[in-house]
């Protein structure tokens, strides 16, 4: 009979121990909006903003959560999947209102920021886009804020170190003939002509699956390179084996977004695609930046989803919820203000600087180092980190 | 010239490929009367079930098409027996049935597989070079399974007592129930020769471009493009449609760029429609 209650306190101590070590404030949790393409050809930037959001949060609810009105709240991450379309990003921005949210990492393309920026701006709502639009930042809407900068301010150091791998007086840029594709094309034709290299732009309709056409009409200008661009990773996969099967041996470049891997393996291993240059949003090859995923597992037991782009996301979601706390609220307006007096820096990733000023007129810009990647000859010669200096 | 017969050559390839989308598509609408939004997913999972078959089981890569085949017309005709059958009449419901099985696999897929591409390559690689004009291997294989298909299909439907209920069906199902064809026996086995179609050109296709859980979204767009070109339930005109639709993308493409080919071919199938809207065969198989 002794034995009873005994075994309840052991239970009970038993109960205690599998209980989470932190404790949340009852009713209180925050949702934080993810959104990005999250199927389709460049699903894989949108499921990194995701993967950056859920590590953001993991971490944070280590902590105890963020902290509003004096309760520490838990993070829960709300994804969104808005297709890589103008329309998809407005109707995400609604369907994340809707559930009260006021603070959205992402989303990913230009159209998408186009779509976003004035439905944000109405449901007072913090986003971070990671598009290269050439209006990706503008004064009128101060909700928005920046991931990185685009092709403006860093392509120009990535073609000075093509140039030393892989000689080049003309380069035929693809990509899509939507302004995911022409704002960016656009501007590494700009930098590449300022190196004294021609240039031709290729522009392909979103959904085309075989390239052949167009690589046939890409080849008949004889370029030394050619430039896939802002094209998503499975396009720029199928066109880098199409170019391959054509007779191209130059050297093929991104100067886009990230997606290297899925390059690599759509179009067949490092053999075929041979030689190549691309721009690396962070140095991926730092350990500590590396050493993210380890984290992300650790925390979350599991992958995450999205190759390099998560670690460019990561810092804008962690200074977010920092910027909850400071602010002790998650009120859009709130929280921008907190967010602009932080200095810009990530334990991983390291030091940066608010940017965008002088494209933009608006400094809501993160920049951190970023990298080059060069692969010859069939070998990966690696990530090469490059320094950047405030504006 | 050397880029006249580029195209030329890219064209035919691309027709072919085509046209085993377009059959099956138009075959479903001839007979049953069923516009089948689902066709594309049927393509996707074509592709998945071989690549699982090479990547998992470690199964040969013909052995692998020809599950491929045998997977999706099993499920078209499980589908078109328990679920299309009892609504077949009805053109709203079917649109929503077959638009929601789409919707089911490629849900399916990306839960299963994940959204990134998958390594899944064609056995055969390489390609002929005659001076600057080339033709990729895989393409020529393709191609060839792609035709022998076509025969065969052509060889069921025209050379068969099979092939010539199914096409009683198509000209007029009462009259055709009247002389003891039986629909409810028909009617899957025409679902699932369609779907085993374009499972079998996503087998074929998917390892020479690219697979993941989107490539069926620009399928079905292709396939209705291109059985209303060649008249909306017609066998002849779809597949003369789907070489025309081929060969104009590949000479657009390449002369004036991939934007401008894109609205080449629209352009030109709102000019048929306006000027022959019963499609290049000008014969409408069935009143929609």
């Amino acid at each position: 009979m002794t034995g009873e209650p005994t075994m309840k306190r052991q239970l009970f101590a038993a109960a205690l121990l599998t209980l989470p070590a932190t404790a949340f404030a009852d009713d209180c949790e925050m949702k934080l909006g993810a959104m990005g393409p999250m199927s389709g050809g460049a699903a894989q930037w949108g499921l990194a903003m995701n993967s950056a959001a859920e590590l953001a949060a993991a971490e944070v609810n280590q902590e105890g959560g963020v902290k509003i009105g004096g309760k520490s709240c838990k993070v829960v991450v709300v994804p969104y999947d808005s297709k890589y379309t103008a329309d998809g990003a407005a109707a995400g921005s609604n369907a994340l209102a809707a559930q009260d949210i006021h603070l959205i990492i992402g989303p990913v393309g230009s159209p998408e920021a186009t779509g976003i920026k004035p439905v944000a701006a109405r449901n007072e709502q913090v986003a971070w886009n990671a598009s290269y639009a050439k209006n990706a930042l503008e004064p009128k809407f101060p909700l928005m804020f920046h991931i990185g900068p685009g092709p403006s301010g860093w392509a120009d150091a990535v073609i000075k170190r093509a140039m030393q791998e892989f000689p080049m007086k003309s380069v035929a840029l693809i990509a899509p003939n939507d302004q995911g594709g022409t704002d960016i094309a656009s501007v590494d034709a700009e930098a590449y002509k300022a190196n004294g290299i021609t240039t031709t732009e290729e522009y392909y309709q979103r959904g085309t699956t075989n390239f052949a056409p167009i690589v046939t009409r890409i080849l008949a200008g004889k370029p030394d390179a050619v430039d896939t661009a802002s094209s998503p990773p499975g396009d720029a996969g199928v066109i880098v084996k199409q170019l391959r099967l054509a007779g191209f041996t130059g050297a093929i470049g991104r100067l886009g977004g990230p997606g290297t891997a899925e390059i690599v393996r759509v179009s067949g291993g490092l053999d075929v695609l041979k030689n190549f240059y691309w721009f690396e949003t962070v140095p991926t090859e730092d350990p500590k930046v590396r050493a993210i995923d380890d984290e992300y597992r650790k925390l979350l037991g599991k992958d995450p989803i999205g190759g390099t782009a998560v670690w460019a996301d990561l810092p804008a979601a962690r200074m977010t919820l920092k910027a909850v706390s400071i602010a002790g609220t998650d009120d859009a307006k709130a929280v921008a203000a907190a967010l602009r007096t932080m200095p810009v820096e990530d334990p991983n990733i390291g030091k940066g600087f608010w940017a965008g000023k002088k494209q933009f007129g608006i400094a809501q810009e993160l920049q951190f180092p970023f990298g080059v990647g060069i692969i010859k000859d069939g070998k990966n010669l690696g990530v090469e980190r490059q320094e950047v200096k405030p504006e | 010239m050397d880029q006249f017969v580029q195209a030329a050559l890219i064209g035919i390839s691309l027709g072919a490929q085509y046209a085993l989308l377009a059959l099956g598509f138009t075959l479903i609408f001839g007979i049953l009367g069923v516009v089948n939004f689902s066709h594309g997913g049927f393509y996707m999972l074509g592709g998945y079930v071989a690549y699982s078959c090479v990547a998992f089981l470690g199964l040969p890569y013909p052995l692998a098409v020809l599950v491929a085949v045998a997977a999706t017309a099993a499920l078209g005709w499980v589908f078109e027996l328990f679920l299309l059958e009892r609504l077949v009449d009805d053109h709203l419901a079917t649109l929503m049935l077959t638009l929601g099985l789409y919707l089911v696999i490629s849900t399916g897929l990306l839960t299963v597989f994940g959204p990134l591409s998958m390594e899944f390559a064609f056995p055969v690689t390489g390609a002929l070079h005659m001076g600057p004009i080339y033709v990729p291997r895989e393409n020529l294989i393709v191609l060839a399974v792609c035709l022998t298909a076509i025969a065969a299909l052509w060889l069921v439907l025209y050379r068969t007592d099979l092939g010539r209920g199914l096409r009683a069906l198509a000209d007029d199902r009462a009259v055709a129930m009247a002389q003891g064809l039986r629909p409810k026996l028909l009617f899957p086995l025409a679902f699932a020769i369609a779907t085993g179609l374009a499972g079998l050109t996503g087998a074929l296709v998917t390892p020479i471009l690219s697979l993941s859980p989107g490539v069926g979204d620009p399928v079905l767009a292709t396939s209705f493009l291109t059985v209303i070109l060649g008249g909306l339930g017609s066998l002849e005109g779809a597949a003369l449609a789907a070489f025309v639709v081929g060969i104009v993308e590949a000479f657009s493409s390449v002369y004036f760029g991939g934007s401008i080919g894109a609205l080449v071919l629209f352009v030109l199938v709102l000019l048929l429609l306006v000027f022959r809207p019963t499609g290049l065969m000008g014969r409408t198989v069935r009143g929609a």
